[in-house]
């Protein structure tokens, strides 16, 4: 019973409390780039989500059995962005082969996902969490790539309700993303403290 | 046979820069692990020296204190013995960490040598809001200052109150109430059980 | 590889400083500008870091740019830049202890720096060594510009100093609690500092720039 609570805790902690691209701003270039759409958002927040849980296993298992025990901490970069090139090729095969229309809609961003800041912050995040067990590392990754979703579209939903706005010509696009971000994270912050 | 050919063609430069990466960074590991691994030493003793100005170096007990954690199972604490100049024990110096209002915190605790005064706390690691929470990091802060001498037993959070007087009182931090009741519970839920600890494997008379 | 030397020396540094400074113009390297900016010393030591790894993956890069093969090109640029990014996180490890943890894992994320790859992409697999290397640099000190100017704003807000040492300390705004009259505003410290000043910025370059389309 206290595994469970533990792992539901660590899931809704780095969902809501400790959200990636509100308070570790990671992810925030496909953030700004993708959310311009609700559906290209969603879709691209499922193909992080299953990258990040593929790899967040993976780094995890690579560091606990062979990098730690062989005292090879030093390449631990290296090998975490390989498995994360490997996982995001895999994915893109994936796609291309059983759904090319959303492998299509993705177009450039699918290989970006493995410059996605997300996925490597969240291995090394793993690392210095100190993560001791493989379901407790596999539900924090999910969760990583959850609250990456969630944050993105949030932000889609918004601006499409933004496009019809007048803004400033010297605002519109970025800045004005930006600032919305910011308002967020203010909103966002109203969850820490919840779990104690 | 003409596969392996194809390969080599085409992959010899990823192969021959991995190799001679992997020896560069073979190199740079031998000239500076040694002073990475004595940096993580010395980042304890050098925040328990602030504490315990006496002390010169901070050993490991022969015998490893366990006390209960929240749930009352076992758990180990790394509480090390502060040693003077003359090698006589100057005070003790322990982690501890609970959950605070964003993240965990962790904190390095000292203690005179009798265990029954405070020295203060230091922070190792905290993710506290910015400019209310992380007012505890301010070394000799309002706040930090109001360990320094507290008696070494239960301390209590008081939203007012005078901060300059030194007692088991603490003084809240104004806009960060659970960060401050969140150090009065860690050190609450350490100090005493090692005491007991200590005194039962005979190190405190 | 037939694009020899499309760029001279000048344009490659002006390009690094001011057309195509990164960050503002081309949108990359968003997440550590956000994340390391409370101060201006860190920020000071990320751009240092990424000036560092520019130069050398720049210089690896064109210098084995007649050898790379189409497809596993973005291969060697990835494993290039780890491995400099790993030589510069142990230094700040083994000589800048306290930076190091207050930069924590954004040092490792300079990896998935968009700028870095982009660059060995665009610049260094196409151009001579010069260049390229002169490249690094500009683009590594557009960088650092970026970042100290967002730091400077955050932390003179937030503390109304801005601290070197311990010792050396730039008071700019006397904050009312060492007896001046500036109330310091914590939420310049926070994500929502980060993300606006940041929007504010671009907005003012957009507005200098006079944004053609």
């Amino acid at each position: 019973m206290d595994f469970l609570e533990s792992l539901l805790v660590g899931f809704v902690g780095i969902v809501v409390i400790n959200n990636f691209v509100f308070t570790k701003f990671l992810g925030i270039c496909p953030y700004l780039g993708v959310s311009g759409r609700l559906d290209m958002a969603f879709g691209m927040g499922c193909a992080v989500t299953f990258v990040t849980t593929l790899a967040g296993g993976l780094t995890w298992l690579i560091d606990t059995l062979f990098l730690v025990p062989f005292h090879l901490e030093v390449t631990r970069y290296v090998c975490y962005i390989l498995v994360i090139a490997g996982a995001v090729q895999l994915v893109e095969m994936y796609l291309k082969k059983f759904f090319p229309p959303l492998y299509k809609s993705f177009g450039i961003f699918l290989p970006l996902i493995t410059t996605n800041c997300v996925i490597l912050g969240l291995c090394l995040f793993l690392n210095l969490w100190q993560v001791d067990n493989i379901v407790l590392a596999l539900v924090l990754s999910f969760g990583a790539g959850i609250g990456f979703t969630v944050a993105i579209c949030i932000m889609a939903g918004i601006r499409e309700a933004m496009e019809l706005a007048d803004i400033p010509t010297c605002l519109a696009g970025a800045p004005i993303a930006l600032i919305t971000a910011g308002l967020l994270t203010l909103a966002f912050m109203g969850f820490s403290g919840m779990i104690r | 046979m003409s596969n392996l050919k194809l390969f080599f063609r085409e992959s010899w430069l990823l192969l021959v820069s991995s190799v001679l990466f992997g020896g560069l960074l073979a190199l740079t590991d031998a000239a500076w692990r040694p002073r990475i691994q004595q940096n993580e030493i010395n980042k304890f003793s050098n925040l328990a020296r602030t504490l315990l100005p006496a002390a010169e170096t901070f050993e490991h007990l022969a015998d490893p204190i366990q006390i209960p954690d929240d749930k009352g199972r076992p758990m180990l604490v790394d509480v090390r013995r502060g040693l003077d100049a003359s090698g006589a024990c100057a005070g003790w110096a322990f982690v501890c960490e609970g959950s605070g209002f964003a993240d965990k915190i962790k904190l390095v605790v000292c203690v005179d040598a009798k265990f029954e005064i405070l020295t203060g706390f230091q922070v190792l690691a905290s993710n506290e809001t910015p400019g209310f929470g992380d007012k505890i990091t301010i070394q000799n802060g309002f706040y930090q200052a109001q360990y320094k001498g507290a008696p070494a037993e239960r301390l209590t959070l008081h939203k007012a109150g005078d901060s300059k007087l030194i007692d088991s009182e603490i003084i809240a931090i104004t806009g960060a109430t659970v960060t401050s009741q969140a150090v009065v519970d860690i050190l609450n839920a350490y100090v005493t059980p090692i005491k007991e600890q200590l005194r039962q494997k005979g190190f405190l008379q | 590889m037939s694009k020899e030397n499309t760029m001279t020396v000048g344009q490659a540094f002006i390009g690094g400083v001011w057309t195509e400074i990164p960050v503002l113009r081309l949108m990359l390297g968003l997440c550590p500008t956000l994340a390391v900016t409370t101060s201006v010393k860190a920020g000071l030591t990320m751009g240092l870091c990424v000036i560092f790894v520019l130069i050398c993956s720049n210089f690896v890069v064109s210098s084995m740019r007649h050898l790379l093969k189409p497809h596993l090109r973005i291969m060697i640029f990835t494993l290039t830049i780890a491995v400099f990014v790993t030589i510069a996180d142990m230094y700040l490890k083994a000589f800048q202890p306290v930076m190091s943890e207050k930069l924590g894992p954004y040092i490792p994320l300079i990896i998935v720096n968009c700028i870095i790859i982009c660059r060995a992409e665009a610049c260094a697999a196409q151009n001579g060594l010069l260049v390229s290397v002169v490249d690094g640099f500009a683009m590594g000190l557009g960088f650092t510009i970026v970042l100290c100017f967002l730091a400077s704003i955050r932390e003179v807000l937030a503390t109304g100093c801005i601290t070197f040492s311990p010792t050396l300390v730039l008071t700019i705004l006397k904050p009312v609690e060492a007896g001046g009259w500036f109330t310091p505003w914590a939420s310049m410290l926070m994500p929502i500092g980060a993300f606006v000043t940041l929007g504010l910025m671009l907005a003012a370059v957009n507005q200098i720039a006079g944004k053609k389309s």
